[in-house]
Parts: structure tokens; C-alpha cells; sequence
């Protein structure tokens, strides 16, 4: 990052406003082609570990190696369907929400630390930021449920704001331990502190480190949305949720936010606990940072798939047990024990 | 308090008992069948598409008789020796495989064989012709059709029966 801004300060003879932009706006594009290419990715993944999961092949035909291509090809079919408004909906709220949606999770995508250095925004409330805009979803998903004016949309979009904002507590309170260990919200500090090794990974540190990272992955599934905890978009009960009304590209828009929040979880719990960059054992560090970190996130993703394709959806009052009544209890447990074992230990400053 | 915790042990450990069982199925091979490549291996007495062997058919006419949708169709002419078979179609639109006709069948060329994917774009299509277009007719006589070189007998044809022949 710092060679990119010398560069355009230097070389391409730019004012420091200048290349600010200019790096902001590469970086901004460099993150949605990211995006869009996880979308497209983990559709297939999706797909695929789902029905080995279930003994069966799932896409074989499109393309020739295990039907890669059926990503694309749904990609173009979902790019020509019709735009659909629904003639009693609330037209600019319909068109808006996809966007607010897609636009939360691109935001959070900024803090991401691929690299030692190459972080597109380097804040010093790095994680606060990522939990705060990524709640921006919640309003997206209201305002689509609200605006196609229909009901099984509004039951899903209270649903899911519901289920959302109750997740966020545990989620936030999870990562707690790592930012009292780390003394700081900086995402590349994270990383940086789990340097050398998997026995210096957060999640190895303690005992209450392990539940933390146990209850923030539970609570990053409900935050995606997905199962066992897809109560917005219940497939049996409310058609598809707060998206029943939306087509084409706007849809598309759905769809992509959904794959991009589920990648920025899995980066999230890889940079809090799984030592980010740092590969696993040092034999390994010959591959590439930005590599060792994003096929982190890729076995994370595909651990929230093997649980999404395995345990029953649960039922709404479960779902708000666990968050209210298991999940937010231990998870400040794990926050005082945490504590108490860094002053035994002798970390604490 | 105690029963809170024996549901928060038994809730992971019944999570993780799923999981450990769904992993197993990404090691072992799927069962689906990809099936224009691959087919699956028929039970011996399989009633598929009805077979018959016209080598082996005398035009008895059995099988029109005892076939109670009345789906084949013989059509002969001459009488005795000089009896000829002009045709010998089998109409799968009516055919309900009920077999009764491959377990009556005297000479054993009627048989149910293991097709079963014989799809058409026209019901029509689904009427079988199982003489040969380029032979206008074949003598139903065995012994005629035997010194005309239609047919050598196999030796051991006793103990043929009428089933699980694949066509």
C-alpha cells in the first residue's frame, strides 16, 4: 500500500489527495471483482459439497471438469431475466434496499487484512468497523421485506433483522478476548500478534479463546443467514423471505451479498483466531501471504457449508434461546475467563 | 442449572455426530448414476422392452392370443408348410408387461429384455417391427426354415426358457 501510494505520489507526479483517490478507487474495484469472483465461486462450491455431502454428483454437464461452468451459465441466466416491480410496492425503497445490502458487506470488505501491509483501509477500529457497517445489512433486508409488500417478505425481513441484531451481541462479545489479548481493533495487529506458528494462534492461546472462536463461528452463521439458522428465507414456510419478490439483477444482488458476507465471516474468524496470513506451520511459509489467508478463508466457508448441508433449520424461539439464553452467558464467561488467565499468565500489560 | 448444561453438552454433541456422519459420504463415491455413460446393472428377471428373436419365432400365435392387451400383431399367410410370416410387430403404447407371452412362448424367442430407454418423440414410433424390411417374408414351417438356412438349431436349447435372456 505505501509502495502504491509512493508510487503515484512520485512517479505519476500526483498530490497526496490524488493518489488517495486514485489508490481508493483500485482497491474499491480490486475488492468487487474479489467479490463477484467469490459469488461466482462458492455458488459452484455450494453446490458441489452439498451434493457430496448427500452421495450424489451435483452439476456435472456445464463445462467439462465437474460442471465448473454452472456458475456462469446461472450467472448469465440471472442476468437476462426480467426486472420485475411489483405493481403495489414501494418502488424506490424496492430499488434501494439490494443495494444497501451489497453495499454493507463490499464496506466491511475494506478492513480486510490480505497481506502484511495491503489492506485497503488500514483504520485503527479496523474490527469495530467491520461489525458496525456489516449491520448495515440488517436495514437492507428490512427495507426489501418492507418494500415488496408481501408478506411472506415481511415475515422474513422482521425475522431475519430479528435474528441479526440478537447475533451481532454474541458475535461482538466473542472477539472480545482476541482484542483484549492483541490491545488493539487494528486487523493487521490481530494478525500480527498470532505470529509463528499454529500453537500461537488465538484459538490455541487458552481454553476460553476456544469457546470464543466456537460461539463467534455459530454466531457468524446466523449473521449469514444460512443454515441451520435461515429463518428469513425458510424455504417451506415463507417461499424465499425478504427476496420472494425480487428477480433478475436485483436478486443477483441478494445473492451476491450473501456469498460475499459468507467469505467475509469465514476471513473474519480466520484473522481473529486462525492466525490470519501466518501459515500454519513454518515449513509452509513459502507460499504467497494474501494465498495462505484466502485458502484459510476457503476452509472456513466450506466448514459453514458442511454445517448448513447437515443440521435441521431450528425453530424461531430456539434460535433466540440460544442467542439470549447459552450463547451471550458463555460468551461473556469467555470474556472474564480470558481476562483472569492473561493476569495469571502474566500477558497482561 | 444441571439440566441446562446436560442440553448445551448434548446439543454439540449430537451437532458434531451429524457432521462426523455427512463427512463420510464426501469420501465414498456418490450412488447417483450418470446415466447416458452409466447404467445400471439390471436384476436378471428384469421385464424390460419385449424381445422377440425372429430365428427362433414359428408364428404360433400364443403370444397374440394369451396377450391380454392385445399389443402384438401377427400377420400370416398360407397354411402348413407353406405358412409365411409377413409380420410381427409389438406395440409398446398397450404393452403392460405382464410377461404372460415370454412364459408361454414354446420355442423361447420371445423374451423380456433389460431396455428400458426407449424414448420417442412420437407414439407411433413405439410400435415395433421386428421383421426385417429387406425380407418380405419367412417361412413359419421349423423344418422348411431349417433347410432354407434361416435357422441352425442350437444344441443346447432345451433348458432355455422364456426370461432373462438380454435381448
Amino acid at each position: 500500500m505505501e509502495a502504491m501510494y509512493a508510487f503515484f505520489m512520485d512517479k505519476a507526479g500526483m498530490g497526496q489527495a490524488g493518489a488517495h483517490v486514485t489508490v481508493a478507487a483500485i482497491m474499491a474495484t480490486l475488492m468487487f471483482i474479489v467479490m463477484a469472483l467469490c459469488a461466482l465461486v462458492f455458488t459452484w462450491m455450494e453446490r458441489k459439497v452439498a451434493a457430496f455431502l448427500q452421495s450424489r454428483w451435483g452439476p456435472m454437464r456445464t463445462g467439462r471438469w465437474q460442471g465448473w461452468a454452472q456458475a456462469v451459465a446461472d450467472m448469465l441466466k440471472i442476468l437476462g431475466k426480467e426486472d420485475i416491480i411489483p405493481a403495489e410496492a414501494d418502488k424506490a425503497l424496492f430499488i434501494f434496499a439490494p443495494l444497501l445490502v451489497l453495499l454493507g458487506s463490499l464496506l466491511a470488505w475494506a478492513a480486510i487484512p490480505w497481506a502484511p501491509g495491503f489492506v485497503a483501509a488500514d483504520l485503527d477500529l479496523g474490527l469495530f468497523y467491520i461489525f458496525a457497517v456489516s449491520s448495515m445489512v440488517i436495514i437492507g433486508i428490512l427495507m426489501a421485506g418492507w418494500a415488496s409488500n408481501n408478506k411472506w417478505a415481511l415475515y422474513g425481513a422482521a425475522r431475519g433483522a430479528a435474528q441479526m441484531v440478537s447475533y451481532e451481541i454474541p458475535l461482538a462479545l466473542a472477539a472480545i478476548p482476541v482484542v483484549m489479548y492483541t490491545g488493539s481493533l487494528n486487523t493487521q495487529d490481530i494478525v500480527i500478534a498470532q505470529q509463528g506458528g499454529i500453537w500461537n494462534w488465538f484459538i490455541f492461546r487458552n481454553p476460553f479463546l476456544f469457546v470464543s472462536f466456537f460461539l463467534y463461528f455459530v454466531a457468524s452463521i446466523a449473521e449469514t443467514n444460512r443454515g441451520p439458522f435461515d429463518m428469513p428465507e425458510t424455504e417451506s414456510e415463507l417461499v424465499a423471505g425478504y427476496h420472494t419478490e425480487y428477480t433478475g439483477m436485483r436478486f443477483a444482488f441478494f445473492f451476491l451479498s450473501e456469498y460475499a458476507n459468507l467469505f467475509l465471516v469465514s476471513m473474519i474468524a480466520v484473522l481473529l483466531f486462525l492466525g490470519g496470513w501466518w501459515a500454519p506451520i513454518p515449513g509452509l511459509d513459502f507460499l504467497p501471504a494474501a494465498l495462505t489467508f484466502v485458502i484459510k478463508g476457503v476452509l472456513m466457508v466450506f466448514l459453514n457449508m458442511w454445517v448448513r448441508w447437515t443440521l435441521p433449520r431450528v425453530r424461531v424461539d430456539q434460535l433466540m434461546h440460544l442467542c439470549w439464553k447459552v450463547m451471550i452467558p458463555a460468551a461473556l464467561i469467555c470474556t472474564v475467563g480470558a481476562g483472569l488467565w492473561m493476569m495469571a499468565s502474566g500477558a497482561a500489560g | 442449572m444441571v439440566q441446562y448444561f446436560a442440553d448445551m453438552v448434548q446439543a454439540v454433541g449430537s451437532a458434531l455426530q451429524g457432521m462426523g456422519i455427512t463427512i463420510k459420504h464426501i469420501w465414498t463415491r456418490p450412488v447417483t448414476l450418470q446415466f447416458p455413460e452409466e447404467r445400471q446393472v439390471m436384476p436378471e428377471r428384469f421385464r424390460g422392452f419385449v424381445h422377440n428373436d425372429m430365428a427362433k419365432c414359428d408364428a404360433c400365435n400364443i403370444c397374440a392370443k394369451l396377450c391380454p392387451v392385445d399389443c402384438i400383431y401377427i400377420v400370416t399367410e398360407g397354411k402348413g408348410k407353406d405358412r409365411l410370416m409377413t409380420r410381427y410387430a409389438i406395440d409398446y403404447n398397450k404393452c403392460i408387461w405382464c410377461s404372460l407371452c415370454t412364459e408361454n412362448c414354446h420355442t423361447g424367442s420371445i423374451t423380456m429384455s433389460h431396455d428400458y430407454d426407449h424414448s420417442v418423440y412420437d407414439r407411433r414410433s413405439l410400435v415395433y417391427e421386428f421383421m426385417d424390411p429387406n425380407v418380405a417374408k419367412i417361412p413359419c414351417h421349423r423344418q422348411t426354415r431349417i433347410e432354407q438356412g434361416w435357422w441352425v438349431e442350437p444344441k443346447d436349447d432345451k433348458d432355455e426358457g422364456g426370461k432373462g435372456d438380454d435381448a
